[in-house]
């Protein structure tokens, strides 16, 4: 029996040992200078958790603002709410899923059709069609739209065009009226995060420089310094982010002219250069040899190359002549990249220097992601880098972040605030959260 | 023409045999004294701590002892307070000793094996550095044949030849989530061998203190075909051809002491080690893939380690005949220079004390208990490679119990 109290004594203490746990001091999280009550995010697509080419329920839950309150949590932060697709239409606006390899190594991808939360088309006279989704009732905390420029700000008839916007609001397309920045600012809030005007230049730079146009540069400015003033009329503190260099993200730098040149070469060495139709200056657009300086967007269907192509001279391969270059929409030219760089550099000016003007915290998008282009970045031992799917930040459409991206931008918002106003917001656990996913 | 190139995907396993990695668990006798022993004589253990020695021991010995391991460490990393923590496991360092010679002769040969390096880590698979490592259970087995010369009765001196038996079992998460977003997996498991020697002298002067003084060699260990298991998603298996091989050397640092005892009176034992240990012969580890990839292609992580030092003391009391009462402790630097710091052991200088008891249970047998706490400096680091920054804190629990025979 003494030897049976032996032994309890000793298991005893062995499990008293399993109990002891090293414990590293950290400071109390706190709020510092800022109120994190009630947190509000505006912006595009990016805010809005977008990604692989859609809006959908798995992007929603994994977006920036919502990993930022998140860890607002433990300084004070409120609930935060999204706007978010119900399970049943679960993939909202539809988006692309990688399904599989081609023998060259090229990706597959395949839209998603099924669960969506399409409601309806509205034809808008002098526009187009705009595609309604299911409506959202609820609190918003969540305010990033698909789409909108920092242009469509105080655009009344903005809610009747994106269908992203309409879904937020009570009326239905085409009688909307409300702005967007009378839609975000109409419930009281303490503090706020902006990320809206990467869509007044990356619009131009997507469509090649044809299909849409830049903000004009002092347009910018006064909406800016409006949206801003609006934002902080009670004193309310916030963070704002500059815009990416639209030549940092993948979906200009995959499909390269060296590649597609290579490859054309490989069937016909006698080829020497591909054609594309390049800006001179003004609205002047001329054909010229392609450079290694003018990117080609992912999504140009590389098979048109070297297509029959009727002309006045005859037919001729598509993209392979001065008379049948590739077309302008497919092709940011040289002059149009530093077109859209001039008007990046100075929105970003803008930004800077209105935050600085308004003691806001700024994260510098613009730097930030030039330097993962140029030198990558390590985060708990995953290598990234701005390489399409491979780099592990951007997802299948080239220009918007996987859960990886966004969490990892979200750390750095949460460090600007905390530079700024003295908080101590826990920075998130970067590798929770996935790259792409593969088949 | 959206060629994907999926080699910016470096897997690069960790592997380094801190000081974390040394287990100073060579007797109970020893621990309790604050694991020293190279320059007194307390039992077959000496066959480990100074061969030199053995020829001395007044009589003959077979013991067995094993030193049950916890292993407590936690990360913060930098700019949260996430307290990750490695799962409770228990490793289990162990001795067998024999020595045995004639009554009263000039030499005596002898018999050990032990464990003089090892380690069981288990950060679990949802933490922040698991794309670093996973978990790591380590362990390395020595086998020491030894034979033990009295050149005179002041002077023995002995030598003794090493095979390691070494295994290793290391998993990490690899970066690429499938359908479900579950990230890939990989186990890099296997063992291998290596031969090393030591050698001893111990001297009995006339002022009545003992010394003695031994070289621990190097024994490099090769594990020459273990196996590289990868789980990643179906269409990227291809990038990870399975079944596949690795192979890697790992040096096992050489190690110097030098170890003194003083006998005050007749009831206390006193004594000093100093060792040195080379850890500067790890300066690189690689890993060598039988098949190569763009995506798995063989890894060199520098390493640069420095030499370390250990500092340790200890006493026993002989309280009764059949009793014994030991206490110790130490200081051992760190082989691991900023920047260089990694989670399968998070070395970092550190402190430890330690208690024994000793009681002959009948004539010819002694039951020793030991209990060591080790207490790891808190370091905070930015691994160059990986990025992983934050601050590891480590506690070490090892109770121990041997019995020896003796004739």
């Amino acid at each position: 029996m003494k030897t049976f109290k032996q032994h309890i004594y000793i298991i005893a203490g062995l499990l008293l040992l399993g109990a002891c746990k090293p414990e590293v001091n950290t400071p109390k999280p706190y709020h510092g200078s800022a109120d994190f009550t009630r947190y509000i995010s505006i912006g595009n697509s990016l805010t809005a958790g977008y990604a692989d080419g859609g809006l959908y329920l798995d992007g929603q839950l994994n977006s920036y603002p919502s990993i930022i309150a998140k860890q607002m949590q433990s300084v004070g932060g409120g609930a935060f709410t999204q706007p978010l697709f119900g399970a049943d239409q679960a993939n909202g606006s539809g988006y692309l899923s990688l399904t599989g390899f081609n023998p060259d190594g090229t990706p597959i991808t395949t839209p998603v059709t099924t669960n969506l939360a399409v409601r309806g088309i509205q034809p808008i006279p002098g526009f187009g069609n705009v595609v309604l989704y299911t409506k959202y009732t609820g609190n918003i905390n969540n305010y990033g739209v698909p789409g909108i420029k920092l242009l469509h700000i105080v655009y009344a008839p903005y809610g009747n065009l994106n269908g992203y916007y309409e879904r937020l609001l009570p009326g239905n397309s085409p009688a909307n009226s409300t702005t967007y920045l009378d839609f975000v600012t109409a419930k009281p809030f303490t503090f706020f995060s902006n990320w809206l005007g990467n869509n007044d230049a990356l619009g131009y730079a997507t469509s090649g420089g044809a299909g849409d146009v830049l903000t004009p540069k002092d347009q910018f400015s006064q909406l800016y310094g409006l949206l801003i003033s609006k934002m902080t009329a009670n004193g309310q503190k916030g963070v704002v982010g500059t815009i990416p260099d639209v030549t940092s993200v993948p979906y200009f730098n995959t499909v390269t002219v060296g590649a597609v040149l290579g490859a054309v070469q490989k069937a016909n060495p006698t080829v020497k250069a591909l054609y594309i139709n390049a800006l001179v200056s003004g609205a002047t657009y001329a054909p010229r040899a392609a450079t290694a300086k003018d990117l080609i967007i992912l999504t140009f269907p590389t098979g048109k190359i070297g297509q029959p192509v009727v002309t006045p001279y005859g037919t001729l391969p598509y993209g392979l002549t001065p008379v049948t270059p590739i077309d302008n929409q497919y092709v940011l030219d040289e002059n149009e990249v530093a077109l859209t760089e001039s008007y990046v550099s100075s929105y970003n000016e803008t930004i800077k220097s209105i935050a600085a003007a308004k003691g806001l915290a700024v994260f510098d998008a613009f730097t930030f992601l030039n330097n993962i282009k140029l030198h990558g970045l390590v985060v708990n031992g995953v290598s990234l880098n701005s390489g399409y799917i491979s780099g592990g930040i951007f997802s299948l459409d080239g220009v918007h972040l996987t859960p990886r991206g966004y969490a990892i931008v979200a750390n750095e918002f949460i460090k600007a605030i905390n530079a700024k106003y003295g908080s101590s917001i826990p920075l998130a656990n970067v590798s929770d959260y996935r790259g792409v996913k593969f088949p | 023409m959206r060629k994907l190139l999926l080699l910016a995907l470096a897997l690069a396993p960790v592997l380094a045999f801190s000081q974390g990695f040394q287990v100073n668990l060579e007797g109970q006798k020893q621990i309790g004294m604050g694991h020293t022993g190279t320059g007194i004589l307390q039992d077959g253990a000496s066959v480990f701590f100074n061969p030199g020695a053995v020829a001395m021991l007044p009589q003959n010995y077979v013991q067995g002892g094993i030193s049950p391991l916890f292993f407590k460490s936690d990360f913060n990393p930098s700019g949260t307070s996430i307290q990750d923590r490695t799962a409770n496991k228990i490793a289990t360092p162990f001795s067998f000793y024999a020595a045995w010679g004639p009554k009263a002769s000039f030499w005596k040969l002898g018999l050990a094996v032990y464990t003089p390096f090892g380690g069981l880590t288990d950060w679990g698979n949802t933490w922040q550095g698991k794309y670093v490592l996973e978990s790591l259970d380590l362990k390395a087995i020595y086998f020491q044949p030894t034979i033990s010369i009295k050149l005179a009765d002041f002077i023995s001196v002995g030598g003794g030849f090493v095979y390691n038996r070494g295994s290793v079992d290391l998993t990490q998460a690899i970066p690429l989530a499938n359908s479900s977003g579950q990230p890939g997996q990989a186990e890099l498991k296997g063992s291998g061998k290596g031969y090393g020697w030591n050698a001893g002298v111990y001297i009995k002067t006339e002022a009545g203190i003992t010394i003695g003084i031994t070289h621990r060699s190097q024994v490099t260990t090769t594990i020459p075909n273990g196996n590289a298991i990868f789980t990643v998603p179906g269409s990227l298996q291809s990038s990870f051809p399975q079944p596949n091989q690795f192979s890697s050397t790992i040096p096992l640092p050489a190690t110097n002491s030098i170890g003194f005892g003083f006998y005050p009176c007749s009831k206390w034992i006193l004594a000093l080690d100093v060792n040195v240990i080379n850890w500067d012969v790890y300066k690189t580890l690689s890993f060598d893939y039988t098949k190569n990839t763009p995506a798995l292609q063989d890894t060199h992580s520098a390493r640069n380690y420095t030499d370390a030092v250990s500092l340790r003391g200890g006493a026993q009391y002989k309280a009764k005949d059949n009793l014994a009462l030991r206490f110790g402790g130490g200081y051992a630097s760190t082989a691991v220079m900023d920047g260089y710091v990694t989670p399968e052991a998070p070395d970092a200088n550190r402190v430890y004390g330690t208690l024994g008891l000793g009681y002959t249970m009948a004539k010819h047998l002694d039951l020793d208990i030991s209990f060591e706490y080790e207490h790891l400096m808190q370091r905070t680091q930015t691994n160059n490679e990986s990025q992983l920054s934050g601050t590891f804190k480590t506690n070490v629990y090892i109770p121990g119990i041997s019995l020896a025979y003796h004739w």
